[in-house]
């Protein structure tokens, strides 16, 4: 057994911050990631982080365009933290040496974004995460925090009503340990793989969303999922919004600038859920490219400033889809991109369960609503990673450890669960989870009704049923890729249910939530969060209130 | 069809595999290896993340040469000739490449452990980019405040930060190869990023220079380049190394 005070789930941007956090104010942490932490998804943001350093810009508008764009559903006192907070976080990473893109006299340069009435998105060229991951990585290197890496969690263990730790997989070898805190911050980031065409890392799997709901903590807002507009044919790899903020424009197949006819003052920037309903509707109404896309242009941009701005986007385009944004516009269509809903939890990561903190993509800390604005989901990691670091780091001073004797029979409960996994025959992971993705693709994707919905939630209870087969055939025990797949594929197939099922039943369109057969926002019934349970039977939903302070209720027009 | 031989490795025994991938327009080395993985051999094993060269993890020799599997096309490298250099690295060798094309040879990244089959042990590498103390020490500094830096020192920096760790060119470099406690390119790379940036202190600078001073820090490289001629990030190790000889003379 391994023992910690504060054990941090995710070694991504808000898995070092919070664990660097816990550091500072004392606490023995360790950081447990299922791959090296520098491999996180994290590195691959491209376009930047939303701060209000300029002096005719203020929190407060930072505030009004994160609520306007989240359609009226994020949690306002939460989304005053995070704007108030969001300079003192990115000075603080400019301290610690992340290498920001600068203007003419030293200071923090700053790019537009879709949705923002303000130049606010700090940037390292167009690879900010990259930057700032390596950057916090370096700072936990410093202060010499135990890292376990290419660890899977696969359970955590509730005792007493608190969660008590959590049994994990060393990869490597495949030998089982119990990991006992007194607090337990998840912070696994996103599902974007659940979907078929995504712009994630192949690892986001959600498994750490996963792990909570299975634990009995309800997953909040889970049937927002972000599309982003510009993901590259094919691959879906991200073509930043810095591509637009620099001023690249959107064609169709007859050459015209379409987002005149969807949003005519902001054009290609847009909110990210506007924008990508406008491409799918071109594609749809067969104004796309064969094939299914349109083309993002910059090649008016020069030469030069692509080699400055978007050199990383260059690249991508030239290595993945064989053009040149020098001189050729970049084939572009919609893809999953963002998680919005995720493990309920407040302004300080903690969730419903004592001793368990969510931050980053997995949480719903509820600064993003409906609708993530580019630049504000690096800010959440560092702002709310900060934040539960600190609050666990104070919980657990007041806590006692839970005996050795339930860690160690958990542990031998998951070893079996584990162990029944393996076998000849049955069903092959790979197969369930390129059904699995079909389907939310299809059938949960940019553009939603009853009669899709329906047919997904039924097709995901069949999946289910089928995943209770799920073989492994492999009996390597040193780094079993099929085992790891197939462990969390379970876990996907449980997010699914509660994303289609949330959707079916909130009948309006939210932001990223789009129902054609509810075309209009309905905030007399469903200004309200959505929570689901985990129920064998399938997910229990129920609703909460939104906090609502400062900005009423607008309609949102761009 | 095209044809992927694998070098495979479980404890001491090694071996190579022929497996057979039908071949999509635009697939990757990466995506081809999936094939395999999913459809063919559970047990065939090998790092992967970000899918994009982003994150560093799928590092392997791809005929002979070190590189992303996610960023190497297969259609580039099935038939790459066998006796043209490339990018100045040694190529393929008739002999280890069997003769018939659309055949391409897929094996760990040298210079490490395997661990199994195209999994190799990073511990080594991490603990020595990790031994030149790369990290900016903000202690005495205005954490209200930002470090005011010029564009042309970012944009001289950025080249250096842009390094993923993906240990390519460790893989590449006759002096890890010969020297196992030689610091490597990537690790004297990044002492010249903190080295220059603006924000370390004079005396983590001199600290720096006196524990790079010696055969297995700057003086242990051959100055031939082959890190410089691999690096998928444009990071270009040797200059480095020659500036920090600079600085120590
Ligand atoms: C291509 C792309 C570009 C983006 N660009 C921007 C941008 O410009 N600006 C912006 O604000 N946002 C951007 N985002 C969003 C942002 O990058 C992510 O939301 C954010 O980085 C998530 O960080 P995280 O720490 O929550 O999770 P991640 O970085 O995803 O880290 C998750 C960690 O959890 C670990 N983990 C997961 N499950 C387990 C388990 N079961 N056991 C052990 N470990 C586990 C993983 O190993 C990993 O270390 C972008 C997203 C994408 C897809
Ligand atoms: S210098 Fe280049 S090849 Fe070497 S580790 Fe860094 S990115 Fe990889
Ligand atoms: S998978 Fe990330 S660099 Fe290849």
């Amino acid at each position: 057994m391994i023992d910690h005070d504060v054990l941090v789930i995710g070694g991504g941007l808000s898995g070092l911050r919070a664990a660097l956090e816990a550091k500072f104010s004392g606490a023995d942490v360790a950081i447990i990631s299922k791959v090296y932490p520098i491999r996180s998804h994290s590195g691959a943001a491209q376009g930047g982080i939303n701060a209000s350093l300029g002096s005719d810009d203020s929190w407060k508008a930072h505030a009004l365009d994160t609520v306007k764009g989240s359609d009226y559903l994020a949690d306002q006192d939460t989304v005053e933290i995070l704007c108030r907070e969001a300079p003192e976080r990115v000075i603080e990473m400019e301290n610690w040496g992340t290498n920001f893109s600068r203007k003419d006299d030293g200071t923090i340069a700053q790019r537009p974004f879709g949705g923002a009435g303000f130049p606010r998105t700090c940037y390292a060229g167009d690879r900010t995460g990259h930057n700032l991951l390596h950057t916090l990585y370096e700072q936990v290197l410093k202060n010499k925090i135990k890292v376990y890496s290419e660890w899977l969690v696969t359970k955590l263990l509730v005792e007493n009503g608190k969660c008590a730790g959590s049994v994990a997989l060393n990869t490597a070898n495949s030998e089982m340990d119990a990991f006992r805190a007194k607090a337990t911050i998840l912070a696994t980031g996103g599902y974007g793989r659940i979907y078929q065409r995504s712009t994630n890392a192949i690892i986001n799997r959600g498994s750490g969303i996963a792990l909570a709901y299975m634990a009995g903590v309800p997953l909040q807002d889970m049937e927002f999922v972000q599309f982003h507009p510009t993901t590259l044919w094919d691959t879906n790899i991200l073509i930043t919004e810095g591509a637009r903020g620099e001023g690249g424009y959107l064609y169709n197949k007859d050459h015209e600038r379409f987002m005149a006819n969807y949003a005519a003052d902001a054009m290609e920037l847009a909110p990210r859920d506007i924008v990508a309903r406008a491409i799918q509707t071109e594609i749809d109404e067969r104004r796309g490219f064969p094939g299914g896309y349109v083309q993002l242009d910059i090649t008016h941009l020069g030469k030069e400033k692509i080699n400055k701005r978007l050199p990383g986007i260059r690249q991508i385009s030239i290595d993945f889809a064989g053009i040149d944004p020098v001189q050729e516009p970049i084939p572009v269509q919609p893809g999953q991109h963002y998680s919005m809903g995720g493990v309920s939890s407040n302004k300080d990561g903690e969730t419903p369960l004592p001793g368990l903190y969510a931050v980053g993509e997995c949480a719903c800390i509820s600064v993003h609503g409906a609708n993530r604005l580019g630049g504000n989901s690096l800010l959440d990691t560092v702002v709310f990673g900060k934040r539960a670091g600190g609050a666990a780091a104070e919980y657990v001073k007041t806590v006692e450890n839970q005996a050795d004797e339930i860690l160690i029979d958990a542990l031998k409960n998951e070893q079996q669960r584990i162990e029944e996994m393996m076998g000849e025959g049955g069903e092959n992971f790979a197969e369930l989870r390129d059904e699995l993705r079909a389907i939310m693709q299809e059938y949960v994707g940019v553009f939603r009704n009853r009669e899709k919905l329906e047919h997904a939630v039924e097709a995901i209870r069949e999946l289910k049923e089928r995943g209770k087969e799920l073989r492994v055939k492999n009996n390597s025990s040193v780094f079993n890729f099929e085992l790891m797949n197939a462990i969390e594929l379970k876990g996907m197939l449980e997010l699914g249910h509660v994303i289609a099922l949330g959707a079916l039943v909130r009948e309006e369109s939210r932001g990223a939530h789009y129902r054609t057969d509810f075309p209009e926002r309905d905030d007399e019934n469903w200004l309200k969060h959505t929570l689901a349970c985990f129920k064998p039977k399938g997910p229990e939903l129920d609703y909460r209130e939104v906090t609502i302070d400062r900005f009423q209720p607008e309609r949102r027009a761009y | 069809m095209v044809t992927l031989k694998i070098k495979r490795q479980d404890g001491d025994r090694t071996w190579f595999d022929h497996f057979e991938v039908e071949e999509k327009t635009g697939m990757t080395v990466l995506e081809a290896l999936f094939h395999v993985q999913e459809r063919q051999d559970g047990s065939l094993c090998f790092r992967y993340s970000c899918r994009g060269a982003v994150c560093g993890s799928c590092a392997m020799l791809i005929n002979k040469v070190p590189r992303l599997a996610c960023r190497t096309q297969v259609a580039n490298v099935k038939d790459e000739a066998d006796d043209e250099p490339k990018d100045g690295v040694a190529a393929v060798k008739q002999s280890e490449k069997d003769e018939d094309k659309n055949e391409i040879l897929i094996e760990p990244l040298p210079n490490q452990k395997v661990i199994r089959d195209l999994i190799v042990d990073m511990d080594h590498f991490y603990s020595l980019v990790d031994s030149v103390r790369p990290w900016i020490d903000s202690q005495d500094r205005e954490p209200e405040k930002v470090t005011l830096m010029e564009p042309s020192t970012q944009e001289q920096l950025e080249r250096y930060t842009n390094c993923i760790l993906c240990a390519t060119c460790h893989g590449a470099c006759p002096a890890a190869a010969r020297d196992g406690n030689y610091l490597g390119p990537a690790a004297l790379a990044k002492a010249w990023r903190f080295y220059l940036d603006p924000r370390s202190r004079d005396k983590d600078r001199d600290e720096l220079l006196e524990l790079l001073d010696s055969e297995s820090g700057v003086w242990g490289c051959d100055v031939v380049y082959k890190c410089v001629a691999v690096c998928p990030k444009k990071v270009t190790p040797t200059p480095a190394i020659l500036e920090l000889r600079k600085k120590m003379e």
